[in-house]
């Protein structure tokens, strides 16, 4: 529709037509906005600079005084409502009502930058007082100190072309930080439904009485807790009790070494290389007979009347095993001989399949150790009891941290043996400290200097979006001016903490020249499991 | 040969349109078969018609019908001779008489021996610790003496050290069972009141130390049951162990021995390893070389992930998903505390000179709740809820249960779990595990 010619009746000007080549040459017109390109430095009054400047200048207003032409069909109505500096539509609402605009009495309205930014977009046609407005008109009438400013109306524009869902902020419809506490379901429409059908009842009965219904279960807990447990441990209760109280730690750690008492003992001659290695130990090695060795202290297992079969030593037992009595077996079974024999030739002898870094490993112990029987000592030992006993006698002390090291005044920052995460050693060593904006945010008192402007939505929420519930923004903005002092950091705080888990996006603007800019917390490294 | 006397007998099948296979199978000879593994898979149903048979120690009901899921892989042995009937189409199914049974018996029979001994002089009974590769039947074996074990009188404990397949709880964990009764032949031994740790790993290899630890707290616990419940002593133990025997693995059996102090070590099909504990044990536990069966079939990976995931699905919904009806609710993460065992090392760098650290394997780490939370499976430790001091006791602290994390949200923290009992968790101690399980089917 025309923008200038405002001299003209209002019945000429409703029912202005272009003439076909008029409307073919606008149809036709390049849609491109002139790249502006790089700023100069600074002027150097010369010729060139002046005459790009000016040609500049003057695509600017070339593009600003250009006639928008639009279907009159496609145009939706509404009035300025100058006494709510708010635009009532007045014909049914386009797709654009799913993201913007709000119905009160049975009304549809939309907010002014709502307006404003639909009439740039050619959507919208606002009459008021009867006559249409233009795009000047509405800039200068709908944005003032009770809407939004310029600047503000920029960023929303902006934001908005570049596709994002933008709704004025609310502060009252923030949950408070108390609410945020106890974890109550953040969404807006919720909270709002909840007042309206609890109306009667004052605000803070309600959200007393969610917050003791929330904690119930933990109340419940406690006491239940007890019974169903106890019923099921407790068998190895007194076990655990006694374990508990016992210092296993140093128990443990004797016994788990025991394979390795004798490291140092000389090299064994079990060298023989190839599968026959055992049968050459098997041979030369006296440990081997030690349970029939009349030297060896004797075990309270007699081996030689309790018979295994045993693939193993083939030459302590002949190839047949005699039929066990039938007293031992279950349901007094009868069967008869075993022929052992038969199987020891079926048992596996495949070497184990090993890395050569493995390999390597075990030639190394096999040369080290030799056999635990060889001992004298060991062979004398008739049970566990006493060879452990032995074996701790010779394990000697444990090894414990330096001392030395903890002795003097400055002693090391950790010690090693407490375990320790990452996050934590990096606090420890203090270098650098994790930041948290909303720290002591809670305690500063408001101030009306800055405020957050928008909520703004993601574009690709748009499809599924709901006016009613939102759901949580993908962040705010606050809008500056580049001119304006920067926000102190009682500023940010307090911003941040209206604002809750959501950031805070600080929209600078120069000219028309829109920068963001953001605060965020500095977090040391923490341990990510796996 | 007993398989002369296999026949086809299909006409007048009783199950509705399932094939009828009936195997005459002579004395001291076994029949062996297996049930296709996958979701389509049919099931087979085996009954005894005559005679006696076994499986895997627990006898057979004559004229009863077992029922037999995917994936099973079963050993009908007789003594004196048997017919059966298989119902259905088992991938394999075939008799034979090369089988061990006689050495097993012969080990059992050894081993009520010494249990005779040790009631006559007032002493505990054996500690067996059954040990060898991976797929050589070894769980088999110590289902089948504890079978022998219980049908005798006696009532000996099963430890379980095996984490990637668990018999008795789900896999990650270690766990000792008194056993009261033979297994069941579809089931296996019921569970009653096991005695669970949390491992929270399917190889022993991921915290060796930590395993060698929770091997140290059952045999600690064993040994007190012992002093009090005389049966129990006498009965004695079978300790199941991981398939594991090199390196590390290897050393985790010594120390097994030592700390239950064994008597036997049943080597199975494996002569290296044999000589290694005979070198490596005193001289008074009586190590023995036993051959595996030839029925023992190798599993791959992916048959022992699904028993895996089969073993926690029946922890929740009870043997073949019918019985067990487990509950879904939320849990607010400030409500529990979820902990990691074995802290991540501190690089050494950090460390003053000529330190190590080696403790940090048994150090509980808080887990911050987060995303990467589903799925897990969670172990609920018996320990306290309270104060710091408690954190001590909970890597020795049995397990009251398991959770799995079904869903979580960060938003509201909150996750939501499948638990076996209603709300609210009997403890807030919550013990990560690697092991993740989804919940469906």
């Amino acid at each position: 529709m025309a923008d200038q010619n405002k001299t003209d009746t209002e019945g000429q000007f409703y029912n202005e037509i272009l003439s076909p080549s008029e409307l073919f040459a606008a149809r036709s017109r390049s849609h491109k906005i002139p790249v502006r390109g790089q700023k100069d430095f600074f002027p150097n009054d010369s010729d060139e600079q002046r005459q790009r400047l000016e040609q500049t200048l003057n695509e600017h207003w070339s593009l600003i005084s250009e006639e928008r032409v639009e279907r009159l069909a496609n145009l939706v109505k509404a009035t300025w409502v100058p006494s709510d500096q708010i635009v009532e539509l007045q014909s049914p609402a386009g797709k654009f009502w799913q993201t913007m605009g709000f119905s009160a009495n049975g009304k549809q309205y939309l907010l002014p930058e709502e307006a404003l930014y639909l009439m740039e977009c050619g959507n919208l046609l606002v009459f008021y007082k009867g006559l249409p407005l233009s795009i000047q008109d509405g800039y200068e009438r709908f944005l003032s100190s009770n809407t939004i400013s310029l600047q503000q109306y920029q960023v929303f524009g902006h934001l908005k072309r570049l596709g994002y869902v933008v709704h004025r902020f609310d502060s009252s419809l923030e949950p408070s930080s108390y609410m945020r506490q106890l974890n109550l379901p953040q969404s807006r429409d919720k909270t709002v439904r909840q007042l309206k059908r609890k109306r009667s009842a004052s605000p803070t009965s309600t959200s007393t009485s969610t917050s003791t219904s929330t904690s119930t279960p933990l109340s419940s807990h406690t006491e239940t807790q007890k019974e169903s447990t106890t019923e099921r441990m407790e068998e190895d209760k007194c076990s655990r009790e006694y374990e508990e109280d016992k210092k296993s730690e140093s128990h443990f750690t004797a016994s788990s070494e025991t394979p390795e008492f004798q490291t140092a003992a000389t090299s064994s001659a079990d060298e023989a290389a190839g599968r026959h290695w055992w049968m050459s130990d098997a041979l030369t090695d006296p440990g081997h007979t030690s349970d029939h060795s009349p030297t060896s202290g004797s075990s309270r297992w007699d081996f030689r009347s309790i018979i295994f079969p045993d693939l193993g030593s083939r030459e302590h037992h002949p190839g047949r095993l005699a039929s066990p009595d039938p007293s031992l077996l279950p349901g007094a079974l009868t069967v008869g001989v075993c022929d052992v024999a038969t199987w020891s030739q079926r048992i596996n002898l495949r070497k184990v399949k090993m890395s050569s870094k493995e390999e390597r490993r075990e030639e190394d112990k096999h040369r080290r150790r030799w056999d635990v029987n060889k001992d004298k000592e060991v062979r004398q030992c008739r049970n566990w009891t006493e060879y452990q006993e032995l074996m701790s006698r010779r394990q000697g002390k444990q090894k414990g941290r330096p001392e030395h090291l903890w002795n003097r005044e400055v002693t090391p920052l950790h010690d090693p043996r407490q375990p320790i995460s990452t996050g934590e050693l990096l606090d420890k060593i203090s270098v650098i400290k994790s930041t948290n904006l909303l720290e002591g945010a809670s305690s500063i008192k408001g101030s009306d200097e800055w405020r957050i402007c928008f909520n703004v939505y993601q574009p690709d929420t748009v499809a599924d979006f709901k006016k009613s519930n939102p759901g949580k923004p993908y962040s705010r903005m606050c809008v500056c001016s580049f001119h304006s002092p920067v926000p102190d950091l009682r500023a940010l705080k307090l911003l941040a903490f209206q604002s809750g888990d959501i950031p805070v996006v600080f929209a600078v603007v120069d000219h028309g020249d829109i920068s963001f800019y953001t605060f965020k917390d500095f977090q040391l490294p923490t341990d990510v499991y796996p | 040969m007993a398989t002369e006397g296999v026949e086809k007998t299909s006409e007048d099948a009783p199950a509705a349109g399932k094939v009828c296979t009936r195997f005459d199978l002579e004395k001291e000879t076994e029949l062996r078969f297996e049930v296709e593994a996958g979701e389509a898979a049919e099931q087979v149903e085996m009954e005894l018609l005559t005679g006696m048979a076994e499986v895997f120690g627990s006898e057979l009901n004559r004229n009863k019908k077992y029922t037999f899921g995917a994936g099973s892989k079963i050993a009908v042995f007789t003594w004196q001779g048997c017919s059966v009937n298989l119902y259905g189409k088992p991938e394999v199914a075939y008799v034979s008489k090369e089988t061990p049974m006689l050495l097993y018996l012969n080990t059992h029979a050894a081993l009520e021996q010494m249990r005779k001994q040790a009631e006559r002089d007032n002493e505990r009974g054996p500690r067996v610790m059954v040990v060898g590769p991976t797929d050589v039947g070894k769980s088999t074996v110590c289902r089948l003496l504890l079978s022998y074990a219980v049908r005798v009188g006696r009532r000996p404990t099963l430890v379980e050290l095996d984490v990637g397949q668990s018999g008795v709880s789900v896999p990650g964990t270690v766990s000792a069972l008194c056993i009261e009764r033979p297994a069941d032949v579809e089931e296996g031994f019921s569970v009653q009141a096991p005695l669970v740790y949390h491992f929270g790993s399917t190889t022993p290899g991921t915290n060796i130390k930590l395993y060698n630890k929770l091997t140290s707290c059952l045999a600690e616990v064993f040994s007190q049951r012992c002093e009090v419940n005389r049966k129990a002593s006498v009965g004695g133990c079978i300790i199941n162990t991981c398939g594991w025997v090199k390196g590390s693995g290897y050393q985790a059996l010594v120390h097994c021995a030592s700390a239950f102090q064994v008597d036997v070590v049943l080597v199975l099909d494996h002569e290296r390893l044999y000589n290694e504990l005979k070198r490596d044990l005193p001289h008074f536990v009586r190590v023995v070389l036993l051959p595996k069966s030839g029925g023992v079939v190798e599993r791959s990976k992916e048959c022992r992930r699904d028993a895996r995931d089969e073993k926690i699905r029946e922890y929740f919904y009870g043997f073949r998903g019918v019985t067990f009806y487990p509950f879904s609710f939320e849990v607010r993460f400030s409500d529990v505390r979820i902990y990691k065992i074995g802290a991540p090392s501190i690089p050494d760098s950090c460390l003053p000179l000529g330190m190590s650290q080696d403790d940090t394997q048994l150090k509980l780490v808080p887990v911050t709740p987060g995303r990467d939370l589903t799925y897990h499976v969670l172990s609920v430790s018996s320990a306290e809820d309270g104060e710091e001091g408690v954190r001590k006791g909970i890597v020795e602290s049995p397990v009251c249960g398991f959770i799995v994390v079904t869903n979580v949200d960060t938003q509201t923290q909150v996750m939501k779990v499948l638990s076996p009992a209603p709300r609210p968790l009997p403890r807030h101690t919550l013990l990560i595990m690697d092991i993740r399980f989804m919940d469906m089917k």
